[in-house]
């Protein structure tokens, strides 16, 4: 909220400047955001009499003045305006003035006439928004005084941002001036307990309310005579200091008086409603036209204020524009009255109304509050608007009374960690209007039913330690046994993940948990049911992620524009549902390699091994080695229905990651459906693999065993061989282990060559040896010798000398 | 006699062995008092035919000579290798840029979070968890947020969409809700924080995201004060910042929280005096703390009263941002590597 600085200096007498208040506030009680300066001190502008008026020789609308403006100087000043006529005194901007808007005043010529100087309209100054001619001021006004003697609308603005906690008394100017004078230890003059309603019942109304328990209180005052029109300057001042439109001396009342304390009022013009009033909840279809012009279709949620025909005002929002102020206005009923904050709160979200009164009530305010304002509204009118007061009605079932906190003194010095004296935790609560009374060990507070947040000894002993002041608060070490922590073991297994992929080449991404049905079907993974947001930022974040390869793949397309190849990974949670109140979330990792593009014949021209694929592989087997894991094997993959259906993968390039002796899969690798690629708009080949981070994590082995260094020798040999494409390699791998026995320790493919007749060509080191001898040239040459007469029996294989 | 021989042999090897100056001649040289053939070797050869005393006379001499003329060759050799090696022709352009190898990059804020894990482990903090898609339960109601607090908006939270579940079901939109789970299966005295993601439905710009991630730490005893919460606070921030940093709370509110606080550290860029990135303020706002309110004690069993307890929670991305000097919060979800690949 924003509140005026010369008011809070007004209501709490402080001395110190506007930025020092919001320091004081700052560290105490509330954030302000930010201390404005507005209006300005018119440095150059003087009150002039206009001596002589004449027509402009070459323009009809313009008038040539003869200004005196002290010490005997006259100015000749060229003027638009037509309401001023001789002996008016008139703001006069002298040669060198600089107005609002950094329009400098220069003389000029104009049309042919020169001209010494602006006579001033009251925008032009910055006062306020009216150009409908110049400004006239007060005959008695000494000719040459400075404007700014006479007039001033210098502020300082300061945006206060008060939380929900205090959002019920903290929002009014009376509240704010109340911290200051409990912060600076001063007294309020602000008499607020005295602000009592004489008992003058109302004679022509009626109040009725049908649901006390939306309404706690209503009451509606009825005022006479009522002369609608403009407010004195010094109240326009104010409301548009704190942002408010002055609209007219009735109006402006109410909201000078919401501004002063806190509690929203509304004027009905009496001759319309009748002197009934009903307050109820709408009917279906009920329409109602409110102030703005706009019209709302209303709901049995909705609470009114009617008479016994119509509805009349949307209740704490916004009243309606048959029965508002109008300049024919002669008798008056204020209301002030306290609704429930749900309700308010539910009726201005779905009609998406949010208003000054809307913005209050809907942080619960104090019944009692309701009298105070009117008491406050019915004075400034009877100024005002020459309004007399004819009487009231007061409905108000449950009377809210103070109530009383015990506070054990020991908690607070045991909570705040410093000690604070009990007669000043006494005298920080009085300041804040608490009734206190000290016993030995405690303190007993009546508290003010405007301080509805003060309900616990936790509540006051927030208050002794903010007005008391946090900087007093030591830091101190807290006595502890000293215990190592417990390791989070999935959290160290992640970050293992992490830095053994980093390691890899592969950079980390992080993406948002959802997204979109069109996603999903690209996806292939449209037909599965998804968690869905009940109001998502946009449709194309509406899922809840089962999968994290459709995000991964728009990171790939996004990237495309600036890098040709890359690799990236993501360690994130997917969210399965499963029939219970919260779905299963598992935690995956996909990593993504992308190849840079080539054609098919330089595709030919790879050997095997720079294929996408195999580099994948080798990351693969790289990152599950380091996570202790090397009884993995990689068998074709048919797809897991629903999971990762193989519409999504090259059905010829994927394959499914497995335990030896154990049939269940570990992770998924291999190229993305070329197709599914296509319409992420990817031309060019990407290779992914997936696993289950808690899989991984079973199978994975963080305790190692050293097996010695081998004493004797091992020997590697070389063979080479022609096979046709539908052979193997792991056939051919499994022939080598078998026909060779213990001895083979080892068998790499060191070179793949395909020929154009779709056979190709393998050469693989094989190394042997043995833990308790050196092998002999006999052994060895009879373990190769069965190992190619095993392969060409078997596999059909040319070997190659 | 043959010690004269002896001597004359290893004299003239010697000679001639500092005189060659190519290794072709040393080698040359070598095999002449060196080789099978030698003078040398058949003196050694002889050896066998001498007496007693005089065979090993003859024999020690014979050694000592051999050893000293093989040293003076290999320190000859030695010496023309180095010599005939032209190193000037293995020149390299050291200044040529080297093939790039390509080299992962961590997340920034998989950074932050394992700098904030690894200084809270240092101080006996254990690492929790709960789940990101949460019951109305654990994301508010044990919280102690009303129920009409608008945090509980449509247009501030994630709701789930309602598929007949006896309870609703929410995008966690804090890591406080680790707080609960993790009180309701422990007993204090405990340490603990929770780093994680989490979700408000909030317009995204350069500050604000839909998705963002916050560490929570929670501290509860019989005895625990706002004077530990400052004392804890500035002991992790002047590790994380790597200076002595300065604590400062101001009031503020949160539900689970009484007293509650925001909390300010003085500007590392300023030092406190004022710049523009405190605002001229001279602290930086980090994030909200307090002393755990005890209703939310009450509502993970805990008997009232009974125990003391700090929580706090910050943005891991807004520490990032400090610590990087990060313009804009939506970086953090774009994927972009030219974003990753500067950390």
């Amino acid at each position: 909220m924003k509140y005026s600085y010369n008011w809070l200096k007004e209501l709490s007498d402080t001395t110190k400047t506007a930025t020092e208040v919001a320091q004081l506030i700052t560290t105490h009680s509330f954030e302000v955001e930010s201390v404005e300066k507005i209006g300005s001190d018119f440095e150059g502008v003087v009150v002039g009499k206009i001596l002589e008026l004449a027509k402009h020789p070459n323009a009809d609308k313009l008038q040539l003045t003869k200004i005196e403006v002290g010490d005997g100087k006259i100015l000749d000043i060229v003027c638009g305006a037509h309401n001023i006529s001789v002996g008016d005194h008139v703001p006069v901007a002298t040669i060198g003035t600089i107005l609002p808007g950094n329009f400098q005043i220069k003389e000029s010529e104009i049309r042919g006439e020169k001209s010494c100087g602006m006579l001033c309209a009251e925008d032009e100054l910055g006062l306020g928004t009216s150009h409908e001619g110049i400004l006239l001021l007060d005959k008695k006004t000494k000719i040459g005084t400075p404007l700014s003697e006479i007039m001033n609308n210098n502020d300082e603005i300061l945006d206060i941002k008060v939380l929900p906690d205090r959002a019920h008394d903290a929002v009014s100017h009376v509240a704010m001036a109340r911290e200051i004078v409990a912060l600076e230890n001063g007294e309020m003059d602000y008499d607020y307990d005295g602000l009592i309603l004489p008992s003058k019942k109302a004679k022509n109304l009626k109040i009725e309310i049908e649901n006390k328990e939306l309404c706690p209180r209503y009451i509606g005052a009825v005022l006479g005579n009522v002369k609608v029109g403009d407010s004195p300057d010094w109240m326009k001042v104010r409301l548009e200091a704190c942002g408010i439109k002055a609209i007219n001396n009735v109006v402006d009342a109410t909201n000078y008086v919401m501004l002063e304390l806190g509690q929203p009022l509304h004027a009905f013009d009496a001759d319309v409603i009748g002197n009934e009033i009903i307050v109820r909840m709408g009917k279906k279809d009920e329409e109602l036209v409110l102030l703005d012009g706009s019209s709302v279709k209303l709901t049995a949620d909705d609470i009114i204020i009617a008479n016994k025909e119509k509805a009349l005002a949307l209740a704490g929002i916004m009243g309606g524009k048959e029965s508002g102020i109008s300049t024919e206005t002669k008798t008056i009923v204020v209301e002030a009255a306290n609704f429930v904050a749900l309700s308010i709160r539910k009726t201005r979200s779905r009609l998406n109304l949010f208003t000054d009164a809307s913005g209050r009530f809907e942080k619960q305010l104090d019944p009692n509050l309701t009298e105070k304002a009117l008491v406050r509204v019915i004075e400034i009118l009877e100024h005002t608007a020459g309004a007399t007061f004819e009487g009231s009605v007061d409905v108000y079932a449950d009377k809210v009374k103070p109530w009383t906190i015990k506070l054990d003194l020991a908690y607070v010095d045991k909570l705040l960690g410093v000690s604070v004296p009990p007669k000043t935790s006494k005298t920080i609560l009085e300041s804040l209007g608490l009734k206190v009374q000290l016993k030995k060990d405690a303190i007993i507070a009546e508290i003010p039913t405007f301080r509805i947040d003060l309900k616990s000894q936790e509540d006051l002993i927030e208050e002794i330690g903010r007005l008391h002041g946090y900087d007093k608060v030591e830091n101190i070490a807290p006595s502890v046994s000293v215990t190592a922590a417990k390791q989070n073991e999935s959290r160290v297994f992640e970050r293992a993940l992490k830095n053994i992929l980093t390691g890899q080449g592969f950079s980390e991404v992080y993406n948002y948990s959802f997204y979109g049905q069109r996603d999903a079907n690209l996806c292939q993974l449209g037909s599965v049911k998804h968690l869905e947001l009940e109001m998502p930022m946009n449709p194309e974040q509406s899922l809840l992620r089962i999968s994290l390869i459709p995000n991964i793949l728009k990171n790939i397309k996004e990237n495309l524009k600036n890098y040709s190849k890359f690799s990236i990974f993501e360690i994130g949670k997917v969210y399965w549902p499963n029939g219970d109140v919260l779905p299963e979330e598992k935690t995956m990792l996909v990593g993504a390699m992308v190849v840079e593009k080539k054609s098919a014949k330089e595709e030919k021209m790879d050997k095997r091994h720079e294929s996408g694929f195999f580099q994948a592989k080798a990351v693969v087997d790289n990152v599950l080695l380091q996570l202790g894991i090397t009884d993995h094997y990689y068998d074709t993959f048919d797809g897991v229905p629903i999971e990762t259906p193989l519409s999504l993968w090259h059905q010829s390039r994927s394959a499914e990651i497995k335990i030896i002796g154990s049939e269940k899969s570990i992770g998924f690798m291999g190229e993305i459906n070329p197709f599914v690629l296509e319409q992420f708009d990817i031309r060019t080949r990407v290779v992914v693999f997936e696993f289950d981070g808690e899989k991984l994590s079973e199978v994975s082995q963080n305790e190692r065993e050293f097996t010695p260094i081998r004493k004797h020798p091992v020997v590697t040999r070389d063979i080479s061989l022609i096979a046709q494409r539908d052979v193997r390699i792991d056939e051919i791998l499994m022939i080598i282990q078998q026909a060779g026995g213990d001895i083979v320790l080892d068998t790499d493919l060191f070179d793949a060559i395909d020929f154009a007749d779709d056979s190709s060509s393998f050469a693989f080191h094989i190394i042997l040896g043995a833990d308790e001898r050196t092998l002999t040239g006999k052994e060895i040459d009879s373990a190769i010798n069965s190992i190619t007469t095993e392969l060409e029996s078997k596999l059909n294989v040319k070997m190659r000398k | 006699m043959l010690n004269e021989k002896i001597a004359k042999i290893k004299e003239d090897a010697l000679a001639e062995i500092s005189l060659a100056e190519s290794l072709e001649v040393a080698t040359e040289l070598r095999i002449k008092y060196l080789g099978r053939k030698s003078d040398f070797v058949s003196i050694l050869k002889g050896l066998k035919d001498l007496e007693g005393e005089e065979r090993k006379n003859v024999g020690q001499l014979a050694n000592v000579a051999k050893i000293e003329i093989e040293n003076a060759f290999s320190n000859k050799e030695k010496e023309l290798k180095e010599k005939s090696f032209d190193f000037a022709a293995e020149k390299i352009d050291v200044t040529m840029p080297a093939k790039k190898m390509t080299s992962g990059h961590l997340h920034p804020l998989s950074r932050i979070q394992y700098e904030i894990e690894d200084i809270f482990t240092s101080m006996g903090f254990e690492i929790a968890d709960g789940p990101e898609v949460e019951t109305e339960f654990y994301n508010f109601d044990a919280l102690n947020i009303p129920k009409d607090h608008p945090a509980r908006d449509m247009q501030d939270t994630f709701w789930l969409k309602d598929e007949d579940k006896n309870e609703k079901v929410v995008m966690r939109t804090q890591t406080s809700d680790v707080q609960i789970r993790y009180m309701e299966k422990h007993t204090p005295p405990f340490r603990i924080i929770a780093p994680g993601r989490v979700f408000r439905r909030e317009s995204t710009d350069t500050t604000h995201d839909h998705t963002f991630h916050q560490f929570e730490a929670l501290m509860v005893g019989d005895d625990i004060t706002v004077g530990n919460l400052k004392f804890m606070a500035q002991q992790f921030f002047s590790k994380f910042f790597k200076t002595d940093v300065e604590i400062r709370l101001r009031p503020s509110y949160f539900p689970f929280t009484e007293p509650s606080f925001e909390f300010d550290i003085n500007c590392l860029v300023c030092g406190g005096k004022g710049c523009s990135s405190c605002k001229w303020a001279g602290w930086l706002e980090l994030g909200g703390a307090g002393i755990v309110n005890q209703n939310v004690f009450e509502a993970v069993g805990y008997p009232r009263n009974k125990y003391k307890g700090f929580a706090w929670g910050f943005g891991l991305e807004r520490l990032a941002m400090m610590k990087y000097k990060i313009d804009d919060v939506r970086l953090f979800h774009s994927g972009d590597l030219r974003f990753i690949k500067q950390f």
